[in-house]
């Protein structure tokens, strides 16, 4: 019964001039935007490849220097490219591509990407996760509106009844019928972007993103069908195909165009980010006077000193047998991170509260929970940036620490201390190992469990109020 | 009042309507009989420039109605078979609306309920919404507009249809009124009975041709029937 | 006969809760957009007032120090010595160049979350001024605020679209129409008198709430130039609006059923605000690709190691340049120290200017083609005049990155002389730095450009309703 209601479904879908347009366009902006996706990964990925590496023979080949002076000269940290940034780039145009990672500071990611663009960005950019997030849902409702509302109005629904059809077989089969015809859709949609994943498989893209690639399918297999669910359910509910197809279309727009901005703002009143300016004084600050504002930096070297003048048991600076202001520098890098642990902390702990909000309002609206979860599987959100500045920012502090105790330990009584290449080759390369799938679940288990929970009630609706639809 | 010059009607080689010539003058009612498809609602619609003539003109008042399409609507009225209403308003508001479109004079409330009880409107259905008429409500109000316009030419396109045996006759009565009074009526009808009773003349239509057109009052009932029946028969 | 259609539409439609639900929608939609907006204007204030209250603090703290130094109460180390003016120039005296909100701020956010509104001017090469952004969580710049050019150039088309994508086809499908057509009233000009109903709810609706809330929110209408900028902003709104109307008409007079228009016009609707925009910006970013600011960071570092590297030479032929400059006593290493660092600041800028131009040319070529392609899609012309208009666009940050570049100029003009001849400063020579000056962006300029998109709008606006009436002369009425 159900296969038989399916059948019909589909070559009526297949049939229809409206679907097959809206497929073919949806399928060739898809396939454009995941082949752009690829083009620009690629580029993207080369490029910093090629500047990793020449930033790594920067700081090798920087000649003989004063160990200060290196880490003055420090090294550049490149944001990596996810592969499937080709699917969902995400918060990647938003954040900055390179951060300097120099001495006593810890400095934000600059030049953001959609900074060098026109404003038209601000209007749409086509992406994989564009056209999967917003337009195929509107195919889904373009196709389910008329479900019921249709035949009720022709009249076939009575009929249908007539011949003793559950309303339970007849809204599977619908909604089986209508999946056949999104799949028709989504494979070839598929193939090409496992495709392109494979084709950069060089550093085994491919077998890494895997799992994430599995996880993100699924994810966007369940946002379909609270859509399918949610245009079953209201078409027979509603009065008639046009009323149905309204309140569909005032959904969507609620969904993927309302819901996105209104909750930014929201989040943004509710927990308001502070301006560069206030942040970069507070630092400086904290770094001046102290964090509890009664330890300025000058006594703390005067305690540093008394410190180990104690611990070596001598009376002056000189007669330590190590370089005074080695030490010191590294006791005021250490009190450093502190300071920026602390901020960077809050901004961060700022932004996860308001990246709660956004997920909290996806039991308004599923998209914010599958955009969420998409930029997380894809790799490009927001906690995964911090990660790797993060790992930058240990990095940074790594090359501090050498080189402020190369200092410590060589540079005593020389007037003019240089270090050589050998130094340069203690700091290993710098290596970035991205978050792992559990890490990322974990990021994300709120919009997860609110997309399954959306998913099911999706279902509910659609089997109760078929179940309860009126026939004329 | 009301004339067709070789009035002709084709879609995609298909004829609807073919080489009509007919008057009506003022104070007669002209019944346009024959099956659907016949070519009766096509005429009708020719006369309100619904659709434009494949050939030949449609005049009211003398007036072409295809190249002077809004002078010439200053003299009809039209009731069709379901007088549709703005279902939000009043029966009185939809009367003002449509007057006042029509370019008459502004009526004042009283006079506006006079029309609507002139066309057998209960006075007290008069200020409730249209939604909840029944049909002969509705045809009594387009009557009513037909009236207020002081339209000097009527096209009705199966008034009567679905409407019970006592307000079908009231709408005859009407109709009668408004012929006395001078207007022009052409009415599309299946109903033979009323065409003998309202109608001045009938004419019998057919695949889109005119076939027979006589005076109602050189025929009995009986004879209309089998005329018709003639004719139907191929 | 217009007015009486309209009115006769209006008592039609009052009793319908669409229209309610509708007015509804847009009262919220518009307040909560401009609240955010003013929020947001408020915001950039503060922190304009923060940074010069932290400028005042600053200089203050100098001139303090000054005293004490020269009192002899303290000894300063040279880098941290207010009197030097390697310190003052680079760190402690340095003044923000900032960009206030213009009057009508509050009404598009535009690009200001995106590009910066305030740089700390020092003395160091022009490209350390780059990439000084407000601090924002990405995700926020990803999804755009809720403001009002958001609820203009979104959800006003869907609200015309939601009361008139049935405007003929209801009629006819409702049965009024034909007894409505059998009165001496044309179709175009029925179309057009309930077009205007619908057109005067729902701009006097967004007009009268858009005011009230920008008025609400603090605006000022005397600033100079707010008001024939409001006026402008309107007559945009106006054009765009009458544009959807257009397009209702259009599908209307295509005779297909309500539902079928619907389609229709929601497709049109997606097209135009969705698809036109983000194919646009593929296609501009495709034929204008702007250079990878990854490979721009390590040109300008390769420069700076090699100006490093080169620095004996480079001074040697600054002070042939400048010999006036020289230092008095080739013994005094602070000023040897100044001289080398300008001489490097100078080379270093000279050398990364073409990376930063190819940027800049690369940028103003898809800027220009944007600016080409813009009357594809009325939402884009839209988008471009509000922005305009609140400057909050593209244009008027130009201006503040010349202005700034400009000062930045001067600041080094004023301070390099003194770092290189190891001036003492004094407490007047503090007061003389040179200060920051907005100048707001020529009003008649910016009224120039959203005028021209403006027209553009109304043009295509005229162009459909002309079309629309015309096909509407082919309705057909039955069948």
């Amino acid at each position: 019964m159900i296969r038989t209601v399916a059948r019909k479904e589909m070559l009526e879908i297949i049939r229809d001039g409206r679907f097959r347009w809206s497929a073919a366009i949806t399928l060739l902006l898809l396939c454009g935007a995941l082949a752009m996706g690829w083009q620009h990964y690629r580029d993207v990925a080369s490029q910093h490849e090629a500047a990793r590496r020449d930033t790594r023979q920067q700081w090798l080949k920087q000649g003989e220097k004063n160990p200060h002076s290196a880490a003055h000269y420090g090294v550049y940290a490149f944001k990596p490219r996810m592969p499937l940034s080709l699917v969902d780039p995400g918060v990647d145009p938003y954040v900055g591509v390179a951060a300097w990672l120099e001495a006593h500071k810890q400095n934000e990611f600059k030049f953001k990407p959609a900074q060098d663009a026109t404003a038209l960005q601000r209007l749409g950019e086509l992406t994989g996760a564009t056209v999967l997030q917003l337009l195929l849902p509107l195919v889904i409702i373009l196709l389910t509106f008329s479900a019921f509302a249709s035949e009720r109005e022709l009249g076939t629904l009575r009929q249908l009844m007539s011949l003793g059809v559950s309303r339970s077989d007849l809204a599977w089969g619908k909604a089986l019928g209508i999946s056949g015809a999104l799949a028709m859709l989504l494979l070839p949609a598929t193939v090409i972007g496992v495709a392109g994943l494979a084709l950069t498989a060089e550093n085994g893209a491919l077998a890494g993103s895997t799992p994430r690639l599995l996880l993100l399918f699924a994810g966007y297999l369940a946002y379909f069908a609270v859509f399918l669910g949610i245009s079953l359910a209201v078409s027979a509910k509603a009065s008639s195909a046009r009323v149905a197809l309204i309140t569909l279309l005032g959904f969507w727009i609620f969904n993927g165009l309302l819901a996105p901005k209104a909750v930014t703002d929201l989040a943004r009143s509710i927990h308001p980010t502070p301006s560069t300016l206030q942040f970069a004084r507070d630092i400086e600050h904290d770094i001046e006077n102290g964090m509890d504002g009664h330890n300025p930096a000058d006594s703390r070297a005067e305690a540093l000193k008394q410190e180990l003048l104690r611990k070596y048991n001598v009376d002056s600076v000189n007669k330590l047998p190590i370089d005074f202001n080695g030490v010191r520098m590294q006791a005021g890098e250490e009190y450093g991170n502190q300071v920026f642990d602390r901020h960077y902390g809050a901004l961060w702990a700022t932004y996860d509260r308001q990246r709660r909000i956004h997920d909290l309002a996806s039991i308004l609206a599923p998209s914010l929970a599958i955009r969420s979860l998409s930029m997380g599987l894809a790799g490009t959100d927001f906690p995964q940036h911090a990660h790797f500045s993060q790992a930058a920012e240990q990095y940074r502090r790594l090359i501090n620490r050498e080189m402020n105790m190369d200092l410590a330990h060589h540079a005593k009584g020389k007037p003019v201390y240089m270090a050589k290449e050998s130094l340069w080759q203690k700091i290993p390369d710098f290596h970035y190992e991205a978050p792992g799938l559990g890490w990322v679940v974990r990021n994300h288990t709120l919009s997860l469990v609110l997309l399954t929970v959306w998913c099911l009630a999706a279902a509910l609706a659609a089997s109760w109020m078929s179940r309860r639809m009126e026939v004329i | 009042m009301l004339e067709a010059l070789s009035l002709t009607k084709a879609y995609n080689g298909h004829t609807a309507l073919n080489n009509l010539n007919l008057t009506v003058a003022a104070g007669e009612v002209f019944c346009l009989l024959g099956a659907n498809g016949a070519g009766k609602t096509t005429t009708i619609n020719l006369f309100l420039n619904f659709i434009p003539p494949t050939s030949g003109t449609a005049k009211v008042n003398g007036i072409d109605v295809a190249s002077h399409p809004l002078e010439s609507k200053r003299y009809l009225a039209y009731i069709p078979e379901q007088v549709m209403l703005y279902r939000n308003l009043t029966g009185i508001e939809n009367l003002s609306y449509f007057t006042e479109l029509a370019g008459c004079e502004k009526y004042s409330q009283a006079k506006l309920l006079d029309f609507l009880t002139a066309a057998g409107l209960q006075a007290e259905a008069a200020d409730k919404r249209v939604g909840s008429y029944s049909k002969g409500m509705r045809q009594k109000v387009g009557i009513a507009i037909a009236t207020a316009r002081n339209a000097k030419a009527l096209l009705l396109d199966e008034p009567t249809s679905g409407l019970d045996p006592k307000a079908s006759n009231e709408f005859s009565e009407l109709l009668k009124r408004l012929s006395g009074n001078g207007a022009a009526i052409l009415m599309a009808t299946h109903d033979l009975f009323r065409a003998k009773e309202t109608g001045t003349r009938v004419g019998i239509m057919k695949h889109g041709n005119m076939v027979a057109h006589m005076k109602t009052e050189e025929l009995g009932h009986a004879d209309l029937e089998r005329i018709y029946l003639e004719h139907m028969h191929d | 006969m217009l007015f009486l259609i309209a009115k006769n539409d209006w008592r039609n439609i009052r009793a319908d809760r669409t229209l309610w639900a509708i007015a509804l929608l847009l009262t919220t939609t518009i307040l909560y957009g401009v609240h955010n907006g003013a929020s947001w204007v408020d915001f950039q204030k503060r922190t304009i007032q923060g940074a010069l209250a932290d400028e005042a603090e600053r200089h203050a703290a100098i001139k303090q120090g000054i005293e004490d130094a020269n009192a002899g109460r303290t000894s300063p180390p040279s880098w941290k010595d207010p009197r030097s003016p390697y310190a003052v120039g680079y760190r402690l005296g340095s003044r923000f160049a900032t960009m206030p909100p213009a009057p009508l701020a509050a009404l598009a956010v535009g690009q200001s979350d995106l590009l910066p509104y305030y740089f700390r001017v020092t003395v160091n090469s022009r490209d350390t001024m780059l990439g000084n952004d407000e601090l924002e969580n990405p995700v926020h710049l990803l999804s755009g605020r809720f403001d009002l050019a958001f609820v203009i150039i979104y959800l006003f088309p869907l609200v015309i679209l939601a009361v008139s994508y049935n405007l003929i086809s209801g009629d006819k499908e409702d049965g009024t129409l034909a007894l409505t057509l059998s009165t001496p009233v044309s179709l175009p000009s029925l179309a057009m008198g309930k077009i205007a109903f619908r057109a005067a709810f729902v701009l006097t609706l967004g007009a009268v709430l858009s005011v009230a809330g920008a008025l609400l929110s603090g605006i000022d209408l005397s600033a100079p130039g707010a008001a024939p900028r409001l006026l402008l902003w309107m007559g945009a709104v106006a054009a765009y609006s009458i544009f959807w109307f257009g397009l209702a008409v259009l599908i209307n007079a295509m005779g297909r059923n309500s539902a079928t228009n619907a389609l229709a016009l929601s497709g049109l609707w997606l097209v135009f605000v969705l698809l036109i925009p983000s194919l646009l910006n593929v296609g501009i970013k495709t034929a204008h690709p702007v250079p990878s600011r990854v490979e721009m960071i390590q040109a300008m570092r390769h420069a700076s190691d090699a100006v490093t590297a080169e620095r004996s030479r480079l001074m040697a032929e600054f002070l042939e340049d400048h010999p006036e400059l020289a230092p008095a006593a080739s013994a005094d290493t602070n000023a040897q120290f100044a001289v080398r660092s300008v001489a490097m600041t100078e080379e270093l800028e000279r050398r990364i200017q073409p990376v930063l131009d190819e940027f800049d040319k690369r940028i103003s070529r898809q800027q220009q083609l944007a600016d080409q392609y813009r009357f594809l899609s009325p939402a884009i012309l839209t988008q471009a005049a509000l922005y305009d208009l609140a400057g909050t666009g593209v244009h008027r940050y130009k201006h503040f990155l010349n202005l700034a570049a400009n000062y930045h100029q001067q600041w080094q003009a004023h301070i390099q002389p003194k770092m290189m001849q190891t001036v003492k400063l004094s407490t007047a020579s503090i007061d003389e730095l040179p200060r920051w000056h907005w100048q707001e962006e020529d009003t008649a300029d910016v009224l120039g450009r959203a005028g021209t998109h403006t027209a553009a709008l109304a043009l295509t606006a005229a162009f459909v309703i002309a079309i629309g009436v015309l096909a509407l002369r082919r309705f057909p009425v039955v069948g």
